[in-house]
């Protein structure tokens, strides 16, 4: 393996050349590729070195880093809302009917916001720096606020389904029934 | 959302042709009809040939009970039946066969009717202005066609009547208006006679008129004997229907003499019957031909004896011809004739014999073979059939006996017997078979005992059951196999004890005639025990005023109306016990109902007088009951009870034109599972659940068109909580009313105006009413959630009165109804039905509460809320669905009432009715959906589940060696 390494990387230079490179082939990754036919090195390779090699990616500055940080962690917090619209086509679409497809996504509803509650401090670990972590308390505020709405489609949902006991029918069943204080027996003939 | 909704329209829409009441595979399992025909009567049950030139005869009657039928003598079953006057009679009626003639005439009140005897057909039914006092046939006319002679009663005078036999159209009529009472007709070749009695009660003379037959002209006027010395008209035993038997015979009221006259003839013969007798009874032949011979049957209080007299035609003497041995004991004689030849059979309790009426030598002897331990033939019929080429004779008798059964015996046997005592039944009851004492103290001992010795004892009484494990082990194959095939374990000899579905029941039966029978629902109605409680005489009825059964003792009371007591007893095991604690019935009827008041020891039945007191009040009585009794003729009264006294708390009063038709109450058992209805918003309507309400529906006769009002009475203050008035009602046909949880139904025949126009039709009418506590929902009205109420307790403003708000509708029916009752379920979870009593189409109906709903929507489609309530668009009109007739293809006649009563499977409902007929069975409203009916198929599970084992135990080491081979094979 040792001696083949040189071979396979640069690309030979006309490989490099040509101004119509041989379109990507997808192959698999255990098959190495013939000497001097590296598939990586045909189209990105020449380009991305052009531009990057000359100028190498400087350590953004820690304030920046903080900003990409909350920039990415609002993100996160806002994805579930993002999930929102399509949710409530598809539960308008499944029907209030008890259906597997509609218990399935009604127990959806429900699950993934309970679990993304359940891990808010994990999902925000990676951007949480001792200097943003002020903003990211909002930040974690408002992807709580996203769960909470995600969680209030399922609640519409079981209720526009009838699931919840909101109306006076579902208390009927403990209501009792007025007991006379009298007791007439009809005495007449047969 | 809207598909569902079409779905589920749909699907109502469907459902109707998918309701069943009866599958097929069930009939005869969960049903069963006693098809009776009611008491034969002695002077209208006759065999006879349906064709002239046919042998075999059938045997036809006209029963106590009004039901006109034939029936096959080798099998006793029921060839045709005509209920002649469209409900139970109290006998009487008239059934005429001419000699050779197809057909019979019958006559009932004021109609004169024929039949045909083969299949039953009516040939005429004509209607006259009086009452029928007799029928006969005519022997020949002039154009050798047989007439009907009918004798009429029309406002004090007398008609005689010539019907044509092909039409009954009428060929003459003979009037007289004497005032004398019409008796008889009788008839010979040329001559009609018309028995009356002359002068007044207590003191009559005989007239016989003679007529001219073929003009009905008046030929001759005779009165026989010169004092008045017949009493009563029950004194006049015998008019000889024509010239077999051409003699009227009559007694004294003391029975000492027989005075017997040639009819045409003035003078009269008198014949001592011997000291004792009680009653006397002449039996002579009806054929023509015969020889004018006849028997005179004498009963003394111990036994009985039989003389023959021959009457000379050509010198009008009669002479007597022989005598009989007195017998000890009961007996029955019918006469048979055979051409010329007359013979007389005596059935007495140990012996069948036969005789001719020429000597007394005995013809033939045959004991009486019976499985029950004494016979008493009451009256019968026979017919007598000289072997031939021999000089042997047989016999065929059809009898009635003591216990009201129809018998036939032929040469000694019983060949079969028709339990007739069925019919005329006036009141009968579910009660369940108690659970065996024994077991019932155990449980109770154990459950007071500390729990070791509990556990100890239990075991003890488990390992002593183990005696019993053989033979449960070996029913088991049966049992297995009658599951599977459908067919039934034989219950001959098994015990009879409940069973798990509830199905087990017993009903008691108590019919006018004094007799109680226990019937087992659970066993297709088979007669378990019949006993007579009461020795009625002659024209009185045993009239019941309460039946009380107590489920968990197995007893039943019933109080009649003469103050007489009866108590079945129902033990454990096969045996029962009926006991009849006071005597009666006496005197006039003393109580008018029976009130079930709650004791300290549980309800029991008190006797309430004709007066509308209620007797024999204790003191353990519990407070605060009220028993509703009847007052005068338009009054209700209510009774408070308190320490063994009684005051009138409340009295209703129908205005003066008005009466009572009918009064229903909710039953005894009205399991409701909800207080309220949920709409389709999800709301609730409460439903008005006061247990002392009351329907009374009354008849308004003030106007030129009658009215029906009915009212919801409070029971408890007597106060009217709603009132409706329906128009136009024809108050001589059936007004009923029955009432269930918060509803009540009345049917009634009225006429009803068309919304498109002034045009107004007459029809049979169902109005159903809901009640609810107030018209809002979730609303429970001006009492709010208090826990109970008072109909007496003080209110604050005139508006805090409980009043229910009433939802009606009306609908037409397609046949009228009657005998109306709620079906029962053990919880009430089960939708209703309302069974009904078809008189017209003679079955019981299952009209769904769902039909019956007042909230169907009006003139409109119904909202989707209001489909998912399941309430459908409103249609007029219900038609009888033959899908929804529990009673299928059998013919039920006379049914006086349905009783319902909950099984242990909330699904079920057991339903019996009687009144002539008894039927009785299962019905299911909401379906089988506890228990797997009988199309649930086993034989396809048990070889589907046996299919499948077979498949895996074949492919099982298949799929094995081919993996092992696979992992020993080289990789390809």
């Amino acid at each position: 393996m040792t001696d083949l390494k040189p071979v396979v990387d640069p690309a030979p230079r006309w490989v490099t050349d040509l101004a119509n490179p041989p379109p990507y082939k997808s192959k698999p990754a255990s098959i190495p590729d013939p000497p001097g036919y590296s598939s990586q090195a045909v189209s990105g390779s020449s380009k991305k070195k052009d531009v990057s090699r000359p100028a190498p990616r400087e350590q953004p500055s820690p304030e920046k880093m903080d900003q990409l940080k909350l920039k990415k962690a609002w993100e996160v917090a806002l994805a579930p809302a993002k999930n929102l619209p399509m949710t409530l086509i598809m539960m308008y679409m499944s029907g209030n009917s008890l259906q597997i497809f509609s218990i399935m996504m009604v127990f959806m509803a429900f699950k993934n916001p309970i679990m993304g509650l359940l891990s808010t401090n994990q999902a925000f670990e990676r951007f949480e720096t001792d200097s943003n972590r002020g903003s990211i308390l909002q930040v974690k505020a408002a992807y709580v606020l996203m769960q909470v709405l995600a969680l209030a489609v399922g609640v519409w949902k079981i209720n526009s389904m009838g699931l919840l006991p909101t109306t006076r029918s579902d208390w009927l069943a403990w209501e009792v029934r007025r007991e006379p204080l009298e007791h007439a027996v009809p005495a007449l003939s047969l | 959302m809207h598909l569902p909704t079409q779905l589920s329209a749909l699907l109502l829409v469907a459902l109707p042709s998918a309701v069943r009441a009866v599958f097929q595979d069930e009939v005869g399992h969960i049903d069963y009809h006693y098809e009776l025909l009611g008491l034969p009567q002695r002077e209208t049950t006759f065999f006879h040939k349906p064709r002239r030139d046919d042998k075999a005869s059938l045997l036809y009657t006209l029963s106590d009970v009004g039901v006109l039928g034939a029936v096959n003598p080798s099998s006793g079953a029921v060839l045709w039946r005509q209920l002649l006057n469209g409900t139970i009679t109290d006998g009487g009626g008239f059934l005429r066969a001419g000699e050779g003639q197809n057909w019979l005439a019958s006559a009932y009140g004021q109609s004169v009717h024929a039949w045909d005897a083969v299949n039953g057909r009516n040939k005429f039914w004509m209607d006259f202005a009086g009452e029928v006092k007799d029928l006969e046939v005519m022997e020949m006319t002039e154009n050798n066609r047989k007439d009907i002679l009918a004798l009429f009663d029309e406002n004090e005078s007398t008609v005689l009547r010539r019907l044509s036999g092909n039409d009954g159209r009428v060929v003459w009529e003979y009037k007289e208006t004497s005032g004398d009472v019409p008796l008889q007709v009788s008839t010979n070749v040329e001559k009609a006679f018309v028995i009356s009695l002359r002068g007044s009660a207590g003191a009559y003379n005989i007239k016989v008129t003679i007529l001219d037959a073929l003009s009905g002209k008046r030929e001759d006027e005779l009165v026989l004997g010169t004092k008045a010395d017949v009493h009563d008209k029950d004194d006049v035993i015998l008019v000889g229907a024509n010239s077999a038997a051409p003699i009227i015979a009559w007694t004294d009221d003391t029975r000492q003499q027989l005075r017997v006259s040639v009819l045409g003839q003035k003078t009269r013969q008198e014949f001592a019957l011997s000291a004792d007798t009680i009653s006397v009874e002449i039996h002579a032949p009806h054929i023509v031909q015969s020889q004018p011979h006849f028997l005179v049957h004498s009963k003394t209080s111990t036994g009985h004896t039989a003389e023959v007299y021959h009457v000379d035609l050509r010198t009008n003497v009669i002479t007597k011809a022989y005598q009989l041995p007195f017998t000890s004991g009961p007996g029955a004689f019918s006469t048979s004739s055979n051409g010329a030849n007359v013979y007389f059979t005596r059935i007495t309790d140990e012996e069948l014999v036969i005789f001719s009426s020429i000597s007394d030598t005995v013809l033939g002897r045959w004991p009486l073979k019976t499985t029950e331990s004494r016979l008493v033939a009451l009256h019968g019929v026979s017919e007598v059939v000289k072997k031939a080429g021999t000089d042997s004779y047989a016999v065929r008798s059809a009898a009635v006996t003591d216990t009201d059964e129809w018998i036939l015996i032929r040469n000694g046997d019983v060949v079969w017997s028709r339990p007739e005592g069925l019919t005329g039944a006036v009141a009968a009851t579910f009660v369940e078979i108690p659970e065996s004492e024994n077991l019932a103290k155990t449980l109770e001992q154990e459950a007071h005992s500390n729990p070791l010795e509990a556990y100890i004892h239990r075991v003890k009484r488990h390992l002593e059951d183990l005696q019993y494990l053989p033979t449960y082990l070996n029913n088991i194959p049966t049992r297995l196999m009658s599951s599977i095939l459908g067919t039934e374990v034989s219950s001959h000899d098994v015990k009879l004890a409940r069973d798990s579905f509830g199905f087990h029941k017993l009903v008691v039966l108590a019919t006018r005639r004094g007799m109680i029978y226990v019937l087992d629902a659970g066993d297709h109605g088979k007669i378990l025990a019949s006993k007579r409680v009461f020795d009625l005489p002659k024209g009185q009825k045993w009239a019941i005023a309460g039946i009380k059964a107590d489920d968990s003792t197995g007893i039943v009371t019933i109080l009649g109306t003469n103050n007489d007591e009866t108590i079945v007893k129902i033990l454990p095991g096969t045996s029962f016990n009926i006991e009849v604690l006071s005597k009666g019935p006496e005197g006039s009827p003393a109580t008018q109902s029976a009130a079930l008041l709650n004791t300290v020891s549980g309800p029991r039945l008190f006797p309430v007088g004709s007066d509308g007191e209620l007797q024999g009040l204790t003191s353990d009585i519990l407070p605060n009951q009220v028993a509703v009794v009847r007052g005068s003729d338009r009054e209700l009264k209510g009774v408070a009870i308190a320490d063994g006294k009684q005051t009138v708390s409340w009295t209703f009063v129908l205005p003066k034109s008005q009466r009572i038709v009918d009064i229903a109450a909710r039953p005894s058992h009205d399991a409701v599972a909800s207080i309220g209805r949920v709409l389709g918003d999800r709301t609730v309507k409460y439903k008005y659940l006061n247990p002392n309400t009351l329907v009374v529906a009354a008849v308004d006769e003030s106007t030129k068109i009658p009215s029906l009002v009915i009212y919801l009475l409070d029971t408890v203050s007597g106060q009217i909580l709603a009132s409706s008035k329906h128009e136009g009602v024809d108050p001589s046909k059936h007004i009923e009313c029955a009432m269930a949880e918060n509803w009540f139904t009345c049917t009634y025949f009225g006429q009803y105006r068309l919304r498109d126009g002034a045009q107004s039709l007459k029809g049979y009418q169902i109005v159903v009413s809901d009640l609810y506590e107030t018209d809002k929902p979730n609303d429970r009205g001006v009492l709010g959630d208090a826990e109970n109420f008072s109909s007496l307790g003080p209110i604050d403003a005139p508006g805090d009165v409980p009043l229910p708000s009433v939802v009606s509708q009306t609908f037409i029916l397609s046949a009228p109804i009657s005998a109306l009752e709620v079906t029962q379920t053990r919880q009430g979870i089960t939708s209703r039905q309302v069974l009904a009593y078809l008189p017209e189409n003679h079955g019981i109906v299952g009209i769904p509460r769902m039909v019956l709903e007042p909230r169907r929507p009006v003139g409109r489609d119904p909202t989707a809320a209001e489909v998912e309530e399941g309430l459908i668009k409103y249609h007029p009109a219900i038609e009888i669905d033959p899908k929804s007739v529990h009673t299928h293809e059998r013919d039920v006649i006379g049914v006086q009432k349905i009783i319902a009563a909950p099984a242990v499977v909330e699904s079920t409902s057991l339903v019996f009715a009687y009144g002539i007929d008894v039927f009785g069975s299962r019905v299911a409203p909401s379906f089988l959906f506890d228990i797997l009916g009988k199309g649930f198929n086993k034989v396809t599970l048990i070889g589907t589940v046996l299919a499948i084992t077979a498949g895996v135990m074949i492919l099982s080491p298949m799929v094995r060696r081919k993996q092992i081979n696979a992992l020993w094979g080289a990789p390809m």
